[in-house]
């Protein structure tokens, strides 16, 4: 039965994508392609689409990720701090207007902040050379705090304009998307889950705890960095694209779980096409239902996401049966 | 000693362990598990039991001494090539653990590249579970989920299995089914077992006991050479002393009601 469920999973995921591309405010016939409709398509909705399936993709997988490694159903991509990184460094930019790099400088910052995060994360979460887990999500936890009150002191200083653009990016926005973007976006992830694909077997392991993980001929503390840095090159080229979008990280790779069962081996790729669909069709009703304003995809992928979870979660036991 | 057909596959000469900074929690530990053995480690709680297995399953390293497995150096082994040889199963189970039964047994043939003949099914068959494949871990019974994980050791096929105790909480009868279930493995599979207890009667029914009191072995061989009045006081702090009926069933007797 899983072949089925992955084979619809992976159907509707392709719909949503595909009708991501051709809905929205104008709706495009691709048998019927003309001038202005095409422009649209290729050098806005494409790209856009892109980049919300990437993030999307980037954020599910690292969800299961670090769910599994840390052993922690909470655990999402934004707990150890990523993101708070990534936002304060991305609001410096929006705030004060300084764009060092032109059109990229926002992607940049954020990345930067993020990856000056991971580091600091990191190595908070180290101990006699291994990373213990509840240090990594107290490390990330009391850094997030950090950055966020920085964050709002930031906020507090700056115009309403600012403020307001900070804001959107904080919940994810999608607007500023273009081609120029993809491919930085395309190394990191790719990357990042090429490590976590090749160690789903390590991730299952794991799930069974160090010692059980060991005793299978794993190095727990080894396997445990490499997903930390996937994670990290994930999540920082995720967020550095569009902004902090929740939810997904944390409920995706459950839903996902509740759907298909826990081996990783199938988890991590159903997340990465199903994260990538839903932060592609939450972008597409973000910016149908109140044209030309744009609701934040954060917004929406909450708002539909959270009540679904809610249903599953009541309809069945955690664990099954 | 009785071991006329032993090969040695574990040897442990003058091991010892600390946590760097702390007292030693093992010292100078020295014995071997010979092809086949069935070894129950007893002692009280925080005797070094747990770290004894450890120890010998490659999760710590020796502070001082050395171990070897199968006369080479265990530290010297890559994980998937001492995986192949040894397998450890710690005290506390996880019970949060969302796998399928089939799912979680299937993971013992991780270290291989080549998976060696015995089936997912085989395995689940030996510990009596084939009819569970499909259910999650959590749903099962303590004995039941403590043989899934027995099946996952028999998959991964290593020689010798060390289990710091398999037979905590569980009710009377899952623990003589355990200890049936691994009696019988031993003789068809020849695998050796090293099993941590704290339970005196379990140990009665071993062939081969060792004693541990604060890191240090008191005494090893045969349990009616070993559980006795004096040492069993020395190790528990308590006064117990073990009979036999004349039906030839063992008890035992606290040195209060006597």
């Amino acid at each position: 039965m899983p072949k089925l469920k992955i084979l619809l999973l992976t159907l509707i995921s392709s719909l949503i994508l595909l009708s991501s591309l051709f809905f929205g405010q104008n709706t495009i016939n691709p048998f019927d392609l003309r001038g202005a409709e095409k422009d649209i398509l290729f050098s806005i909705r494409l790209p856009r689409v892109i980049v919300a399936f990437l993030m999307g993709s980037a954020l599910g997988v690292s969800g299961a990720v670090l769910q599994g490694m840390l052993r922690n159903p909470l655990a999402d991509p934004y707990i150890l701090g990523i993101s708070s990184g990534a936002a304060l460094a991305a609001a410096f930019g929006l705030v004060t207007g300084s764009y060092l790099f032109g059109q990229l400088s926002i992607p940049f910052s954020a990345f930067f902040g993020a990856s000056v995060v991971s580091v600091l994360v990191g190595a908070f979460g180290w101990k006699k050379g291994r990373l213990l887990p509840e240090r990594l999500l107290l490390a990330g936890v009391g850094l997030s705090f950090l950055f966020y009150a920085l964050l709002m002191l930031l906020i507090s200083m700056s115009s309403y304009e600012g403020v307001r653009r900070t804001m959107l990016w904080i919940f994810g926005d999608l607007s500023l998307a273009d081609w120029s973007l993809i491919p930085y976006g395309l190394v990191f992830i790719i990357a990042g889950m090429y490590i976590s694909v090749c160690r789903s077997k390590a991730l299952n392991a794991l799930m069974l705890g160090d010692d059980l993980a060991h005793s299978l001929g794993f190095s727990a503390h080894r396997e445990r960095l490499l997903f930390f840095i996937s994670v990290a090159l994930m999540t920082s080229a995720s967020v550095s694209l569009g902004g902090t979008i929740g939810f997904i990280g944390l409920l995706v790779p459950h839903i996902v779980r509740f759907i298909i069962g826990a081996d990783n081996r199938i988890v991590i790729p159903v997340c990465a096409v199903s994260g990538g669909a839903f932060l592609c069709g939450a972008d597409l009703i973000g910016r149908s239902i109140a044209p030309p304003m744009e609701i934040p995809s954060g917004i929406i992928t909450a708002v539909i996401g959270s009540p679904y979870f809610l249903y599953l979660l009541r309809k069945r036991d955690v664990l099954g049966t | 000693m009785s071991s006329e057909h032993n090969q040695t596959i574990l040897e442990l000469a003058g091991t010892g362990f600390r946590y760097s900074g702390n007292k030693p929690l093992i010292k100078d530990l020295t014995f071997s598990v010979g092809n086949g053995e069935f070894i129950g480690l007893l002692g009280a709680n925080g005797s070094g039991k747990s770290t004894i297995l450890k120890l010998a399953g490659g999760i710590l390293k020796p502070s001082d001494g050395h171990i070897n497995l199968w006369g080479k150096q265990l530290g010297s082994y890559s994980n998937k090539d001492r995986a192949k040889l040894l397998c450890y199963l710690p005290q506390l189970l996880d019970m949060n653990i969302p796998f399928k039964v089939g799912e979680l047994v299937s993971m013992g043939l991780y270290p291989y590249d080549i998976p060696p003949e015995i089936s997912v099914d085989d395995a689940l068959a030996l510990v009596g579970l084939l009819d569970k494949s499909g259910s999650y871990l959590a749903n099962l019974s303590g004995g039941e989920r403590r043989r899934a994980f027995i099946a996952m050791t028999l998959l991964q096929g290593a020689g010798l299995l060390l289990l710091d105790e398999p037979l905590a909480n569980l009710d009377i009868k899952y623990q003589l089914e355990i200890h049936r279930l691994l009696k019988d493995l031993k003789d068809t599979k020849n695998i050796s077992v090293i099993m941590a207890l704290h339970d005196i009667n379990m140990a009665l029914q071993f062939k081969k006991v060792m004693l541990i009191k604060e890191g240090k072995i008191l005494g090893i061989g045969e349990p009616e050479n070993v559980l006795k009045r004096e040492l069993l006081k020395e190790a528990f702090d308590v006064d117990i002393e073990v009979r036999k009926q004349n039906g030839g069933g063992t008890w035992l007797s606290y040195g209060e009601s006597s």
